[in-house]
């Protein structure tokens, strides 16, 4: 037998350190595999089995995750992966978010009759995909963990099958989504092509080097950029978005709106880095591609805010005012390109983004009739009187979402214009700031209808799982802790992106 | 080196973009699958003109062996009747708008590529590199299973949970879960 040519030795072990790095991925895959034979057992109930086992997993992934905060980054598989603390301050986002949607959804998920076990392990799959994608340093992994994320989303949104609107949500999202991969994907074709390398700091040491960039890398590179703003949904490429939002169940849209939007967002942030934004790219594509950014975010600001106000459906209130925070986000993405990089206020802007908005979307589950009805405003006519604790977690979350201290939305929006007033991109922050005084009307028109309307007839079941409840009021709480004591969530924003 | 003979590859790339274009034209959805397998034999050409020639073997097992002939399958067991497609709904400025786009977009491409005068940058396994190591077939296995065993991986990851969720999607209802 002929000998082995190529297999280095070094790549077929783990080191301890090594595993330790991947034990929050393999609890997370243990998790779902034994789910995946739990959900078929006879004995018991599966939904139980499957809840049980998802939310154990992932509270072991979390607890390994937050043993190693403190060390160093950690190569695995030839440079493929990376575990530093951004990787690990994401995967601490997006398992808790994963975690808070399965805890939201269990009562819902009764309710409109469709409570599969398969729920909850297309959870654990798709934030299994996030974890994977925040920390690849190759384009491959970065796919592949992007199409796990994806796939699993539009199953899930297209989870409840009877419903129409799901159904074409579901398929709108995927077909839209496939495009976008396929854009994405040509990108990584022709940053290969340019610099003969899929991984993303030997593709940022072409970038940086100086000389003249290939107009092949400048294409792979603008494609790899609308990939991820199909993404994260930002102007031209929102169409989607409303529909799947309003289409997909509640506890999903709350997903979609932290979870997956915080690990796109982060994942884009490693990219364009690794791209050279911000660090020595050289100067035209570099001025092209903030003043792209800075359009963007002007755009995506004023067309989500001044949609949302016409908006008479809650879901869709907050899918357009989802955009306009994809719009606050970029301008800290436009500032990061100026200056001295610094992107801790968008991690800390995505955290407080992530918390209010999941607990919004868990307040509006337990609001919404069968078929996820009475979500239209008049609805909620004198909510207040019905159902107070709601009404205050909901009035806690809409504060937060339009930006009044003390919660945690206004430290975000505080920390992210300071940064970018700081970068000098002040005309854009004066902007950003009359969007998010335009939000405030809409907002608030929800606490007007809630707190000073009169009382209407009760939609739907009126019960309140505990799950739910705990999520929320855990939601409650951390909106407050961050907008009262910031000082722990910035440090560890640093921390985070000290290894970028 | 061995170069890629032009007058072939713009043949497959020809019969490749022909093909495509008859797979959302075709009104039979039957002849639009057929049409999707010559694409794949085109490409699997250009694979093999880029002395890949395992990748071109596989994509002729794996794609019009065997996704293709399950595409017809369930082509068969849906029983599609021939839908023509319904122009009248769509406005003129539409249909002008997307063909413009799409001309301007190609135009740009090919000008693009042109005038970048560009010399692709060498990857690691250049096709004599490949064959003092084995060939083909040995250098991917060697690779799939050391270098690359995490995206390798990470495949069945995500054959796993579309299965899982194929299965939630398409079950029968009242099963179970749905009392």
């Amino acid at each position: 037998m002929e000998s082995l040519n190529l297999i280095k030795p070094e790549l077929l072990t783990l080191t301890s350190e090594q595993m330790t790095a991947l034990m929050p991925y393999f609890w997370m895959m243990a998790g779902a595999c034994l789910a995946i034979i739990g959900s078929v057992l006879q004995s018991m109930q599966p939904k139980w089995v499957v809840f049980v086992l998802s939310i154990a997993s992932a509270f072991l992934a979390m607890v390994s995750t937050w043993n190693t905060l403190g060390h160093p980054p950690i190569l695995l598989f030839n440079g493929m992966m990376v575990v530093d603390s951004y990787t690990r301050f994401g995967n601490l986002l997006f398992i808790a978010s994963g975690v808070l949607t399965s805890l939201g959804a269990f009562r819902y998920l009764d309710r409109e009759k469709i409570h599969l076990p398969e729920f909850h392990i297309l959870v654990l799959f798709a934030v299994m995909g996030m974890m994977l994608m925040i920390s690849s340093l190759d384009l491959i992994v970065l796919f592949i963990a992007f199409e796990i994320m994806s796939l699993c989303v539009y199953l899930l949104v297209g989870f409840r099958r009877s419903d129409r609107k799901g159904n074409e949500a579901s398929v709108k999202y995927f077909i839209l989504g496939g495009a976008a991969s396929a854009v994405m994907l040509y990108g990584a074709a022709l940053l290969y092509g340019a610099t003969g390398s899929l991984n993303l700091s030997e593709i940022l040491q072409y970038a940086v080097v100086g000389n003249d960039l290939s107009i092949i890398f400048v294409m792979g590179a603008w494609l790899m950029v609308v990939g991820f703003l199909f993404k994260v949904a930002t102007v031209p490429f929102h169409m989607w978005m409303p529909d799947v939002y309003e289409g997909a169940p509640t506890p999903v849209t709350g997903f979609m709106t932290t979870g997956l939007k915080a690990a796109a967002f982060a994942t884009f942030i490693r990219v364009i880095l690794s791209l050279g934004y911000g660090r020595g790219m050289i100067e035209s594509l570099q001025a092209q591609m903030h003043d792209l950014i800075w359009v963007i975010a002007v755009v995506t600001m004023l067309l989500g805010n001044i949609i949302a106000l016409t908006q008479k459906n809650l879901k869709r209130m907050l899918a357009y005012s989802s955009i306009a925070h994809t719009g606050y986000l970029m301008v800290g993405l436009a500032a990061g390109g100026m200056g001295a990089p610094d992107y801790s206020s968008v991690l800390v802007y995505l955290v407080s983004y992530a918390i209010m908005n999941m607990g919004a979307f868990l307040t509006l589950t337990l609001m919404s009739g069968p078929n996820d009805e009475g979500l239209m405003l008049n609805d909620l006519s004198g909510m207040s009187q019905r159902r107070p604790w709601i009404s205050f977690a909901m009035a806690v979350f809409v504060f937060s979402l339009a930006g009044v201290p003390p919660t945690a939305g206004f430290i975000g929006k505080y920390l992210l214009f300071y940064q970018a007033v700081q970068s000098g991109e002040t005309l854009l922050v004066v902007i950003a700031v009359l969007c998010s005084a335009i939000s405030v009307y809409y907002y608030l028109r929800v606490l007007v209808y809630m707190y000073m309307k009169d009382p209407q007839e009760a939609v739907g079941d009126q019960r309140v799982s505990l799950w739910s409840k705990v999520a929320i009021a855990f939601m409650v709480v951390l909106t407050l802790e961050i907008g009262l004591i910031p000082s722990g969530w910035i440090e560890a924003a640093k921390a985070a992106i000290s290894h970028l | 080196m061995s170069q890629i003979q032009p007058v072939f590859f713009y043949f497959f790339a020809g019969v490749a973009i022909a093909f495509s274009l008859l797979v959302i034209f075709k009104k039979n959805p039957v002849s639009s699958a057929f049409s999707l397998v010559m694409v794949f034999f085109a490409f699997a050409g250009i694979y093999a003109l880029l002395q890949a020639h395992l990748v071109a073997t596989l994509q002729i097992l794996v794609y019009t062996g065997a996704i293709m002939v399950l595409f017809v399958f369930v082509l068969m067991l849906l029983n599609i009747k021939n839908t023509p497609i319904d122009w009248k709904g769509t406005s003129l400025i539409r249909i002008g708008t997307t063909v413009g786009v799409s001309a301007m977009l190609a135009v740009f491409f090919i000008v693009s590529f042109k005038k970048a005068n560009f010399v692709p940058a060498s990857g690691l396994f250049s096709p004599e590199r490949v064959d003092e190591m084995g060939g083909n077939t040995q250098v991917l296995a060697e690779l799939m299973f050391s270098e690359y065993i995490l995206p390798f991986e990470l495949t069945s990851v995500l054959l796993l949970g579309a299965i899982v969720g194929t299965v939630a999607i398409a079950m029968r209802k009242n099963k179970r879960g749905e009392s």
